[in-house]
């Protein structure tokens, strides 16, 4: 089975420790912001911040509600990034076979930026980024290198809130699930976010959209829907032959 | 909405949960090709603690060669049970950045740049400038005729910065001279 | 902290005021998450809607600067509804102590003020006392000068209407909180109250602590398990470095500076030693000659002798009511009575208020050392924004510093808990600790004073200072050795052991020990700040203890005043919780405060061991401004009147006069906004050390300044604008952040607006905005003199041009 994050919105506090400890780990330069008007920075996800805390803020019925987001790649079990990239650059996404973990190789830069457009489209949570500089795409890549070696993701390490929390896909999915129960009377719209398709399950404080306009899928747009669906017409073709 | 009706593995009419990723069909690269080696292969660890809030999370550091590599949360602390807020996980840029001091400067009176300095002209200079200001300024009495025996024209400000050791002989070092003007962080 | 972090989770109800925790101790917010899931309610009182805010049950807004009035109708609330926990506030507090016939409070002053001196004459508040000097009490609590029925006819004023217009709370919200957290004095649950500088950065700082301190006695929560006055201390070591005493008004250990008026030791003891007849009070700074002859002996080594007073009169003496603090050092540095010293690891230049003052004042050192870890505005004042170097005659010298990865030795989190770090990598290039600075600094200035004559030598010469930092070295005088072969209580040590715990020091000179709170911490058997041992009995995993992982002061107290969780026979009043318990004849737990027995043997000691009478404060006579805390405007008010009385602000408070420090005038129309200053997550107070961690700058890059919509709408301002914000003293450029999250407030009949902006922002970091300090006045608190950051009044406007952003 796969491994999974589970990623408990109703705990974070936003202290954004996952967000450098990401970057440390990685060895990811900062890069330049701005103040804009928000905490959220930077802006969104870029090629060098995998992990991005997103911040929204509500006045509700004169309650004020502030949600945090940490957002992050949620290693689909069937990713369209990758049957995406498939097409135009074999192995440049790959998936681990004993973590689930969808990783983007160095192959990556070999798609041109008309086709990374087309990865990142097919994402249902608008994720892959590219460096136009190197043409390399990047995301979160689970630390497989920690969790090859015993060790949990940076992020969920760093998580001081018992907002993160990383293991087999069944054991996330029941604390998922249990957790939910939970913070029912606290959050009453609260939810599950797409748990039978990712990795990465988030429990959503509230509407998925007051969080985030990417916390659950998105359906694909039309024209990019059907070469999805092509995509993914193949690979299960091939399995049923087999 | 339930939610699970707007996945999009749904949407694109292949939801399927409990199979193995191979039966999944998908073409499994041999991802082992990858080294996963770590950057923390081989390193030594170091107990050290974050420099900030007093909630002072004990923090292993990954050292190699000399130099440290990577710093997370001591598991062990339990405290922190081995987390970090931003700044805490930050502590590798923060020891490993080109922005900090690596040599006494020195500006002189008028002067409009720093001027780098070995440390010893740099001691010497200091104890010039403070014996002179001490002599000049000692007051024996003060103005009801009382001895004080101090110093009012130097002064220490900080630091919490400071180890306890290091605080012990700061405290101990501005009596010494005789100083009064003594603050730091805690009173701000 | 009374308690400590882990503690934190066995609470019933937490009241976060006057802190914002989950941003400024993100790590504590674990514990209180913790306790939320076991069923604790937790509160947010603050002007400002924070991500602690957003964690908590629920969060009440309220204008800075009226915490007594929040806490004050509580007072109200609890005695009018009896909620207080009786046999607790009757046994271990002052409630029953009558005041004596002296004592007056009328029209917002205490008996005794005097307007010239602007000093009150405290002897006027003492207690009546019988002719053993005990104070005479009535346990009955009718007399009506008892404390209890004092509080009631003080705090009787803070009515629901009166604190709600003041404050800008609702009656609901109010009453939502006064609720929640009185329900805390049942004996068998806890109440804890978590603060930092939100209550200390007032001029009624300590009076805003002091009343936090009486709701916790009233309501039994101050020695037991998830109660206690909790006090989130700033940087790491900023618990420690106030045991060490880098302030100019105490000596390590919370011993009292000398002054003038003391010029031997005899004078000094006899002044600062209390005596009490009682013999249930353990009084125990009886033993502060000790402490103080321990502390001269580590200090003199072999030149301390008991005939010259172990070099006592070597001490340079404050006078009587000076105060050397930060505030008046910039007073007279900007008046050019300063001139050179030492700034180690602070930026005042951010830091301090008033900062266009602070920044000039620089400029009239003959020399300034500064060890730092980067360039600072402090460091770098000569070449910063409206500065000519060339005018400037500062000789300035700045020594690199290493990062704390980069030294070994200890550091005190706010639980008191002492912990060893070790070296990681050596300093790089040719930075150094701050340790080693210091040493090879006196050891130059030593030489010189060897060489040449100079003003009393001896001074510096008679001291045993180390030729080199050795930071183990350094923690073993800490704890303290013997300096002779001697016999304590049949015991025998030998010269240069090391003391087992402060009960074992002198006064006779055989004891040396630079901290008698950190006696007991190294031992012969070793530095027990090093301990990693996580065991625990089940008694002490139930209330999350931790008595083996490192060292705690006092003597590994993990709670103090724990005696005061268990009743006269010893037994916990919340059995479920006990921090110690009288079992078979001893007591089992946390180290007991004091290792008597129960009271009721009648050979027990009153639990509150630091107070002279032994009983808990609810009225406490030391502070200068007031035995009870008294709602005063701040300095800077949008108020014409105080609410409560005719006294607008704090009759004692300290403020600088000089032509750069103006204050608005009450109500002041040109400053009709409230503007309260703060840290952030990302930041580290003044910012020097964060901005120069680029990962750090990316998540916070500029200046911002937190308001309300409805604000914003008033004053044209879009969100993302930048904009200018204005008070007596300076300008800010900072970028508009329009939020939800600040709320206007009803005060007295109108509606008061509220703004934020964070100080750490400064010019060495380019185009990220430069010190909000240059808004705020150098007005403080008279105990401590800690400035009032946390008000101001300003006036905001978009920014036609932009020059710092």
């Amino acid at each position: 089975m796969p491994k999974a994050f589970f990623i408990d919105t109703t705990r974070c506090t936003a202290c954004r420790g996952c967000q450098v400890a990401c970057k440390e780990w990685h060895n990811l330069p900062a890069v330049q912001t701005r103040q804009t008007g928000t905490h959220q920075n930077p802006p969104d996800l870029n090629p060098f911040n995998y992990k991005l805390v997103r911040f929204s803020e509500h006045l509700i019925d004169g309650v004020i509600r502030w949600y945090f987001f940490p957002d992050q790649c949620r290693h689909c079990f069937q990713p369209p990034c990758l049957f995406t990239a498939e097409d135009y650059v074999p192995g440049a996404i790959v998936q681990d076979e004993d973590t689930g973990a969808v990783l983007y190789t160095d192959l990556t830069r070999h798609l041109s930026a008309e086709e990374f457009e087309e990865v990142r489209h097919a994402c249902p949570y608008d994720i892959p980024r590219r460096d136009s500089g190197t043409g390399l795409v990047s995301k979160c890549d689970m630390c497989i290198d920690r969790v090859k070696n015993d060790k949990l993701p940076m992020c969920v390490n760093t998580c001081a809130m018992g907002a993160m929390h990383f293991g087999e896909y069944d054991d996330i999915r029941a604390l998922a699930e249990k957790r939910l129960e939970v913070v029912r009377g606290e959050f009453p719209n609260a939810s599950l976010a797409n748990p039978d398709d990712v990795a990465v399950v988030y429990l959503l404080a509230d509407e998925p959209e007051r969080l985030h306009q990417h916390a659950v899928a998105q359906a694909p747009a039309p024209m990019t829907r059907k070469q999805l669906l092509a995509r993914l017409a193949r690979p299960l073709n091939k399995a049923s032959r087999a | 909405m339930d939610i699970s009706r707007r996945s999009f593995l749904k949407v694109a009419g292949a939801g399927t949960v409990g199979l193995t990723l191979g039966q999944l069909g998908l073409d499994l690269r041999p991802v082992a090709a990858h080294a996963y080696a770590m950057k923390i292969d081989g390193a030594r660890e170091v107990i050290s603690i974050c420099p900030f809030c007093s909630c002072c999370c004990n923090v292993l550091m990954h050292v190699k060669d000399g130099t440290v590599v990577n710093v997370e949360g001591d598991p062990d602390y339990p405290v922190s049970q081995g987390a970090l807020c931003a700044k805490g996980a930050a502590l590798l840029t923060m020891h490993v950045n080109d922005h900090r001091l690596t040599k006494p400067l020195y500006r002189a009176p008028g002067s409009a740049h720093w001027e780098e300095k070995d440390w010893d002209w740099t001691l010497a200079r200091i104890a010039r400038r403070l014996k002179d200001t001490r002599d000049r300024d000692f007051k024996t009495v003060n103005d009801k005729g009382q001895t004080v025996n101090r110093v009012e024209s130097i002064f220490q400000l900080g630091t919490s910065q400071m180890d306890n050791e290091e605080c012990a002989v700061s405290h101990q070092m501005l009596r010494g001279l005789g100083v009064v003007h003594i603050d730091h962080q805690a009173r701000i | 902290m009374t308690n400590h972090w882990t503690d934190i989770e066995n609470a019933n109800a937490i009241l976060i005021m006057g802190s914002n925790a989950a941003e400024h101790h993100p790590i504590s917010f674990k514990w209180v998450l913790k306790a939320k899931e076991k069923g604790a309610v937790v509160m947010h009182v603050d002007p400002k809607f924070s991500r602690t805010s957003a964690r908590s049950d629920f969060h009440v807004p309220l204008r800075s600067g009226t915490d007594i009035a929040f806490l004050g109708g509580m007072v109200k609330y609890i005695l009018d509804n009896d909620k207080f926990f009786h046999d607790y506030v009757v046994q271990y507090t002052n409630a029953a102590c009558i005041v004596g016939e002296k004592f007056s409070f009328s029209n917002g002053l205490f008996a005794g003020f005097d307007k010239k001196t602007r000093r009150y004459d405290r002897s006027l508040w003492a207690f009546e006392r019988d002719e053993n000097g005990l104070p005479r009490r009535d346990t009955s609590l009718k007399h009506k000068r008892c404390v209890l029925n004092l509080m009631r006819a003080h705090y009787g004023r803070y009515t629901l209407d009166r604190v709600s217009s003041t404050t800008g709370v609702s009656r609901e919200n109010l009453m939502r909180v006064y609720e929640a957290f009185a329900a805390t004095g049942a004996p068998d649950k806890a109440g804890t109250m978590m603060y930092a500088l939100g209550w200390t950065q007032h001029t009624v700082g300590v009076q805003n602590i002091r009343l936090a301190a009486i709701i916790q006695l009233l309501l039994g929560n101050i020695g037991v398990a998830g109660g206690g006055i909790n006090a989130l201390r700033g940087e790491p070591n900023v618990q420690g470095s106030t045991d060490h005493a880098l302030l100019y008004h105490i000596l390590p250990g919370y011993l009292p500076m000398v002054q003038a008026k003391w010029p031997t030791l005899a004078d000094y003891n006899k002044a600062n030693t209390p005596v009490s007849n009682d013999p249930q009070s353990a009084n125990w700074w009886q033993n502060r000659p000790k402490y103080m002859a321990s502390l001269l002996k580590s200090w003199f080594g072999d030149n301390a002798t008991e005939q010259n007073e172990f070099c006592y009169g070597l001490l340079p003496r404050l006078d009587e009511h000076g105060d050397y603090s930060l505030m008046y050092l910039f007073d007279r540095m900007y008046k050019g009575q300063i001139s050179g010293g030492f700034v180690f690891g602070t930026n005042p230049a951010q830091s301090a208020p008033n900062t266009h003052k602070t920044r000039r004042a620089l400029s009239n050192l003959d020399w300034l050392v500064v060890g730092e870890l980067h360039h600072t505005e402090t460091s770098d004042f000569w070449r910063g924004p409206g500065m000519n170097p060339s005018d400037i005659g500062t000789e300035v010298f700045l020594l690199p510093s290493a990062q704390r990865g980069e030294k070994e030795g200890s550091i005190t989190n706010s639980g008191r808990w002492l912990m060893w770090h070790y070296m990681a990598q050596q300093p790089i290039g040719e930075s150094r600790s701050l340790g080693a600075m210091v040493v090879d600094i006196m050891n130059a200035v030593r030489k010189l004073y060897r060489q040449e004559p100079g003003a009393f030598p001896e001074q510096l010469l008679m001291h045993d200072w180390p030729q080199a930092f050795d930071p183990d070295r350094i923690a073993k005088r800490n704890n303290g050795w013997f300096t002779r072969d001697v016999e304590i209580g049949g015991v025998a040590y030998k010269k240069g052991q090391q003391i087992p715990g402060f009960g074992n020091l002198q006064t006779d000179g055989s004891t040396a020990c630079s901290s008698w709170l950190q006696c007991g911490s190294y031992l012969d058997s070793g530095n027990l700040a090093k301990r990693r041992d996580l065991s625990q009995t089940p008694m002490q995993a139930n209330i999350g203890l931790f008595p083996n992982f490192a060292w705690a002061w006092p003597m590994n107290r993990r709670v103090l005043y724990n005696r005061a969780s268990v009743d006269a026979n010893g037994r916990p009043w919340n059995p479920a919780k006990p921090v110690i318990s009288w079992e078979d004849g001893k007591w089992v737990g946390d180290v007991p405060d004091g290792g008597w027995p129960p009271m009721a043997s009648g050979k027990g000691k009153l639990p509150f061991i630091m107070a002279a009478d032994g009983y808990g404060q609810l009225y406490g006579p030391g502070r200068l401004d007031g035995p009870l805390p008294e709602h005063y405007e701040p300095a800077e008010t949008p108020l014409a009147r105080n609410p409560f009385s005719g006294q607008l602000s704090n009759p004692c408070m300290k403020r600088m006069i000089s032509d750069a420090d103006p204050l608005a005038k009450p109500a002041d129309k040109r400053y009709p906004i409230v503007l309260t200053t703060y840290c952030l997550t990302e930041h580290w107070c003044g910012g020097g050390e964060t901005r120069n961690t680029p990962v750090l700058l990316e998540a916070e890059p500029q200046q911002y300044v937190e308001m309300s919509p409805e604000l914003a709408k008033e004053k044209g301002i879009a969100n993302g604008d930048v904009v200018v914000v204005e008070s007596a003293r300076g300008r800010v450029e900072a970028v508009a952040m329009v939020t939800v999250r600040m709320r206007p407030l009803p005060v007295e009949g109108r509606i008061i607006h509220e703004i934020g902006m964070p100080f750490c922002f400064g010019w060495t970091t380019p185009k990220c905005g430069d010190a909000v300090n240059r808004l705020t006045p150098a007005v403080g608190d008279p105990n401590t003199t800690i400035p009032e950051y946390k008000v101001s009044l300003v006036n905001i406007r978009k920014a036609d041009k932009v020059t710092e952003l």
